[in-house]
C-alpha cells in the first residue's frame, strides 16, 4: 500500500457536503445535453486507448475492444461477486443511513448526550479509513464483520451530522404552530422533525453513495476474497490489465446506475418541492 | 355578540421582560366567551408578546393570565384541543397537501384518521377552498394559503382562536374577503377570538372590542364596535381617526426617544 493510496482514503471533510441552504430541486436530470456530452467523452477516452494501445505493449494499455471482452467475460462468469459487492454495499449503506439518523437525531434533540456525541463523530471524521481497514483486519475475522464495520464507521458520521444540521435548520415558527397544538415528543417527529429532515437524508445519500463504493471495493481488497476488489486484486496479479479495465468501467456504471436510483427516489419522495430552476 | 359572558381569556398585571427591555408594562384585559378582541398597535408594540404569553409559549415575570381556566404556561398541555393559532405568515409544513395541512392537528388530537380527513374536508369547504384540497403549499397563493392556516386552526373546534396578523400580509381585497369570510364562522360557531393586527381597518371589521396598545403593551384606548359602528360611514371614519390619532401621538413619542 503506497502513500498517495493512503492519502485517497483519507476521509473527505463532512463540512464540505452540508448545504449552507435546504436543497433545491433542480433539474438536474440527464438532458439531451448532459447525454451527448457524457458520450463523445467517452468516445474520446476510447480513442485514445486505442491510440495508445498500438504503441504500448497490451500489459499497459489494451485496446478497447479487448477491455469490452473482458467485461463480458466479468459479466457472465464473475456475476456472484458482483452480487456479493452489491449486497454488502446495501448492507451497510442502510444500516450506516439507519445509525447516522439515530445518531444525529439524537444530537439534535437531546441537548445533554449532543456534545459527547459530537466528539465522537468529531475525532471519528479524523481517522483515515485506511486506519480502519488496518484494525478491522486485526480485529475482526470474518470477512463480511469488516466490511460491515470499516464502511459503518466511515458513513455514519455523514449521515449524523446532515441530519444533526437538518434539526438545526427547523423552521422555528414550524415548530411553534406544531406545539401549539400540544403534540408528545413522539408527534413532534412523525409531523415535523422526520418529514423535514428526508432531503437531508437524500442529499447525503446522493454525496455518499459513489464514496461508499470506492471504500467497499477497497476493503474488499484488504479484507476479504471475495466481491469486486478481491477480483481486482486477482487481475492485477495475473497481469490481466484488461480485466483491471473492465472492473473500473463496470464501477463507473454502477455509481451511475445508483446515483440515478437514488435520484430517482428523491424525486418521488419530494414531490413536495416546487421545482426550481436556477440560472 | 358584544354581550360576553364569563372571562374566557383574563389578564392581570402582567408583566414581561426581555433582558431589561420592557415588553409587556401590567396589562390587564379579559375577553368574554363569545367575543372578539383586536389588539392594535404599531409594530413593536409588544403585541405578539402578548399574544405569546396567553398561548403559553413564553410565561410572564409577574401578574396571572387564566385561559380557560388554566394558566396556559404552566399547565400548557391542558388546553389541548381548546385553543388554536394562526399568524401572520402561513406557516403550513410544505411536504403536505392543503388537507393533510388543515388535519394536522386533528391528527395530534389523535382523532381517527378518516374523521380527521372528513372534518378538514369540511373546514377547507367553509373557507372556500373547494378544488384546491390536495394541492402542494407552494401550488397555493398567498390567500389560499392563509385560509388553509385558518381551516387548520378552526378543524381542532377549539373554544378560543387566537390569530396574530393573520390577515397583514395579505393584499387589501384579498384580506377582506378572507376577514368577512373569518368573521361569518367565528360568529356562526361561538368562537371566542383574540387578534392581533396592526391595521385599524382589520380591527373596527372583525373585533366587538379593540384594544389600541402602545409601546409596553399599554391599554391607550379602548373602542367598541357594533353593527351599527360599521353600518355608518361616518362613525367608522371618526373611530378610525381617534385610532389613528392614538397611534400617531405613539409615533411622535417613539422619535422623541430616538432623539434623546
Ligand atoms: N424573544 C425576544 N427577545 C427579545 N426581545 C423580544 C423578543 N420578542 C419580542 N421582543 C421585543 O419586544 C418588543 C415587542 O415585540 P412584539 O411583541 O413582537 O411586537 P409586535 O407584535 O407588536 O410587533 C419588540 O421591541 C421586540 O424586539
Ligand atoms: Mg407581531
Amino acid at each position: 500500500m503506497t502513500d498517495d493510496k493512503a492519502a485517497t482514503l483519507a476521509l473527505p471533510a463532512p463540512a464540505a457536503l452540508r448545504p449552507s441552504a435546504l436543497p433545491k430541486r433542480g433539474k438536474f436530470k440527464m438532458g439531451q445535453a448532459d447525454a451527448l456530452s457524457t458520450a463523445a467523452v467517452v468516445i474520446v477516452l476510447l480513442g485514445a486507448m486505442q491510440i495508445a494501445s498500438n504503441f504500448v505493449p497490451d500489459y499497459i494499455m489494451p485496446p478497447p475492444a479487448t477491455v469490452l471482452r473482458a467485461t463480458w467475460d466479468i459479466v457472465t462468469a464473475d456475476e456472484l461477486h458482483v452480487l456479493i459487492t452489491l449486497v454488502r454495499l446495501f448492507a451497510s449503506v442502510a444500516f450506516s443511513m439507519l445509525l447516522g439518523i439515530v445518531i444525529g437525531g439524537a444530537m439534535g434533540m437531546f441537548g445533554t448526550i449532543r456534545p459527547a456525541l459530537r466528539a465522537v463523530i468529531v475525532i471519528d471524521t479524523g481517522i483515515p479509513a485506511l486506519s480502519w481497514m488496518l484494525l478491522a483486519v486485526f480485529w475482526f475475522r470474518d470477512p463480511e464483520t469488516r466490511i460491515f464495520f470499516i464502511l459503518t464507521v466511515i458513513l455514519v458520521p455523514f449521515f449524523a451530522l446532515s441530519i444533526y444540521d437538518g434539526i438545526r435548520a427547523l423552521p422555528r415558527d414550524l415548530v411553534d404552530v406544531v406545539e401549539s397544538f400540544r403534540p408528545s415528543r413522539w408527534q413532534v417527529l412523525r409531523f415535523l422533525v422526520i418529514p423535514h429532515v428526508v432531503p437531508y437524508v437524500f442529499l447525503t445519500m446522493k454525496s455518499v453513495i459513489g464514496y461508499a463504493i470506492r471504500m467497499v471495493v477497497f476493503a474488499e481488497l484488504v479484507a476479504s476474497a471475495s466481491g469486486i476488489g478481491s477480483r481486482m486484486s486477482l487481475a492485477q496479479s495475473t497481469f490481466r490489465i484488461d480485466q483491471v479495465f473492465a472492473w473500473t468501467f463496470l464501477l463507473v456504471l454502477l455509481n451511475i446506475g445508483l446515483q440515478t436510483g437514488v435520484s430517482m427516489c428523491e424525486r418521488i419522495a419530494l414531490k413536495w418541492r416546487p421545482e426550481v430552476e436556477v440560472r | 355578540m358584544a354581550a360576553a359572558g364569563a372571562p374566557l381569556i383574563e389578564l392581570r398585571e402582567v408583566t414581561k421582560r426581555f433582558a431589561s427591555f420592557l415588553a409587556v408594562d401590567k396589562l390587564s384585559f379579559s375577553v368574554g366567551e363569545g367575543e372578539i378582541v383586536a389588539l392594535l398597535g404599531r409594530t413593536g408594540a409588544g403585541k405578539s408578546t402578548v399574544l405569546n404569553l396567553v398561548m403559553g409559549s413564553i410565561a410572564p415575570d409577574s401578574g396571572s393570565i387564566s385561559v380557560a381556566g388554566c394558566d396556559p404556561s404552566r399547565q400548557f398541555k391542558q388546553l389541548r384541543g381548546r385553543i388554536a393559532v394562526s399568524f401572520q405568515t402561513d406557516r403550513l409544513l410544505p411536504w403536505r397537501t392543503a388537507v393533510e395541512n388543515a388535519e394536522l392537528g386533528l391528527l395530534i388530537l389523535n382523532v381517527p384518521k378518516d374523521e380527521a380527513r372528513r372534518r378538514a374536508l369540511a373546514w377547507l369547504d367553509r373557507v372556500k377552498l373547494r378544488g384546491a384540497e390536495h394541492k402542494y403549499v407552494h401550488e397555493l397563493s398567498g390567500g389560499m394559503r392563509q385560509r388553509v392556516s385558518l381551516a387548520r386552526a378552526l378543524a381542532v373546534d377549539p373554544s378560543i382562536i387566537f390569530l396574530d396578523e393573520s390577515f397583514s400580509q395579505l393584499d387589501h381585497a384579498t384580506a377582506r374577503a378572507l376577514r368577512t369570510d373569518f368573521k361569518r364562522i367565528a360568529a356562526e360557531f361561538g368562537k371566542t377570538c383574540l387578534f392581533v393586527t396592526h391595521r385599524i381597518e382589520d380591527a373596527i371589521e372583525i373585533a366587538d372590542r379593540a384594544l389600541i396598545l402602545t409601546q409596553g403593551a399599554r391599554i391607550a384606548l379602548v373602542e367598541h364596535v357594533t353593527a351599527a359602528t360599521r353600518a355608518d360611514p361616518a362613525a367608522t371614519a371618526a373611530m378610525h381617526e381617534r385610532i389613528a390619532q392614538v397611534l400617531g401621538h405613539e409615533d411622535a413619542d417613539t422619535l422623541a426617544d430616538a432623539a434623546e
